[in-house]
């Protein structure tokens, strides 16, 4: 069963690429290098890995910067990024979750909100020695890579499922093509295997007849979706897995369940259910508004109930809370509305972890 | 940073498109204070304790004590340089660990969030083996 809404975002996600801007640490560079040229530009894929471009990088290097005889001594083995500011990139991070944290620790410090026209490149320090392991946590290998990548599929499945058993359940050679899929940059493969690990995001009834483009593009919502879930559907998982990254660290997990329950609802929930026409008792939706302001609400302050109407003011508004943050997922900033589920079967990375990423809103 | 608390929808919203120049070199130069207190709060190191059970897998060795309780913001490399520490283990001697016996965390993860989301009964389960398990 194909679900073209779901497909259609997953597609748009995995052919996210980010700018990169690299240069060798100035103090590094082996002997007759040729300065001035010692910077590479590269738009690499958001699902991607470091370790997966060091081999484009070194090429470039040795072609072009490094003095053959003097590059003869480097290991590509010691090799390791750091930001500009002094971040050290773990090998083991995707690329899209690398820039987008790099984007909100930024948004505390000088730059205002990312815009989505014109991205900068995030710029790289390239050291070539001394790799303080320690905190870097895995060796840079791509094997190493690919080991850390198919643990955090188990462990996305573990928060879905309650067990690992489609992930086990995979032929050797079906596990090891979600990693090619990667690697090869091909959305087709990769899909092809973790269809059967993430669900998707609508129902039978929407996948016979799904909405126009431009709807669901302004739209994406799954308001239909809900009343019967599907078995497999995003909206019958125990939990989506999200990781929160706040400016400058850390990262936080919660628990995302895709429907609320009887009584932890917000009002705003409630007359979302009555807007839609959804049975309220089948649960609503869990929303990244509601999921923020319960577990961030220092940041993400609820909206109290409007007050009751009155001759007056017969339609009374809930009084405005100052958007203090906001959430980049996949370098889009998210509206407070988007439900957790949607966006975990459509937005998550190819590791199934929805990154959020908060910035700070500067006014 | 006092005006804050009269309320942003009394006064216009200002761009601090008008002033980019200013912003430079300044740290957090313009963050409201409730945000600044926010992200302390969030980053605050003394948190609980989780309690991890031990258990061996295959030929590892078995711990007299297999039940310990540990900072909750450790990051899970503390909880794999512990128990290899409990067991003696040599640099370079192997060790696989994994939660519920099912996957290797991240080691830069917290174990607040591994207990957060993987705890049984109260205990994160943190199996060990001297050879890959549930590769």
């Amino acid at each position: 069963m194909t679900d073209y809404n779901t497909t259609l975002f997953r597609r748009l996600t995995w052919e996210g690429t980010v700018p990169l801007e690299i240069r060798v640490d100035p103090k590094e560079l082996p002997a007759n290098s040729n300065r001035g040229l010692e910077c590479y530009y590269v738009q690499a894929p958001r699902v991607s890995y470091l370790p997966l471009i060091v081999p484009e990088i070194r090429k470039f290097l040795m072609d072009v910067v490094f003095d053959e005889i003097a590059a003869k001594g480097l290991k590509d083995e010691e090799w390791w990024f750091e930001s500009e500011e002094g971040t050290l990139l773990k090998w083991h991070w995707p690329i899209g979750v690398i820039y987008d944290n790099h984007t909100i620790s930024a948004s505390i410090r000088s730059s205002p909100m990312p815009s989505t026209s014109t991205p900068c490149p995030m710029r790289l320090i390239l050291h070539l020695a001394a790799p303080p392991n320690d905190k870097l946590f895995l060796s840079p290998t791509i094997d190493a890579c690919k080991q850390a990548f198919m643990n955090q599929l188990k462990e996305a499945d573990f928060i879905r499922w309650g067990n690992t058993r489609r992930m086990t359940s995979l032929r050797k050679a079906d596990q090891d093509g979600l990693w090619e899929g990667i690697r090869e940059r091909d959305f087709d493969d990769y899909w092809r295997v973790a269809s059967k690990l993430m669900p998707f995001a609508g129902s039978p009834l929407r996948s016979t007849s799904p909405p126009p483009v431009g709807s669901s593009l302004s739209r994406p919502l799954s308001a239909d979706t809900v009343s019967t879930p599907e078995r497999d559907g995003a909206y019958s998982i125990r939990s989506v897995p999200v990781r929160i990254y706040l400016p400058d660290g850390p990262v936080l997990q919660e628990l995302a369940p895709p429907l609320l329950e009887d009584g932890k609802r917000f009002w705003q929930d409630v007359l979302q259910c009555i807007s839609t026409e959804r049975p309220i008792d089948t649960g609503t939706p869990h929303t990244l508004s509601h999921f923020f302001s319960n577990h961030f609400a220092l940041l993400f302050p609820p909206r109290p109930p409007p007050p009751p109407p009155s001759r007056s003011n017969p339609n009374p508004q809930a009084p405005d809370v100052p958007e203090l943050a906001y959430a980049l997922i996949q370098g889009v900033i998210s509206p407070p509305e988007a439900e957790l589920a949607w966006l975990g079967s459509c937005m998550a990375g190819a590791d199934g972890w929805l990154n959020i990423c908060v910035g700070i809103n500067r006014r | 940073m006092a005006q804050v608390a009269t309320g942003p929808e009394l006064t216009p919203r200002q761009s601090s498109r008008n002033l980019p120049s200013m912003a430079v070199n300044n740290d957090r130069p313009e963050l409201k204070e409730e945000v600044v207190k926010a992200l302390e709060t969030y980053k605050k190191k003394d948190s609980p304790k989780v309690v991890v059970r031990f258990r061996g897998v295959g030929n590892a060795p078995i711990m007299k004590q297999n039940v310990y309780k540990i900072i909750a913001t450790n990051r899970f490399q503390a909880v794999i340089q512990f128990l290899r520490k409990e067991l003696g283990w040599q640099k370079g001697e192997p060790l696989f660990l994994y939660i519920n016996s099912t996957f290797s965390p991240a080691p830069d993860d917290t174990v607040l969030n591994l207990f957060k989301s993987f705890s049984t009964e109260g205990y994160l389960i943190v199996n060990y083996s001297t050879t890959p398990a549930w590769g």
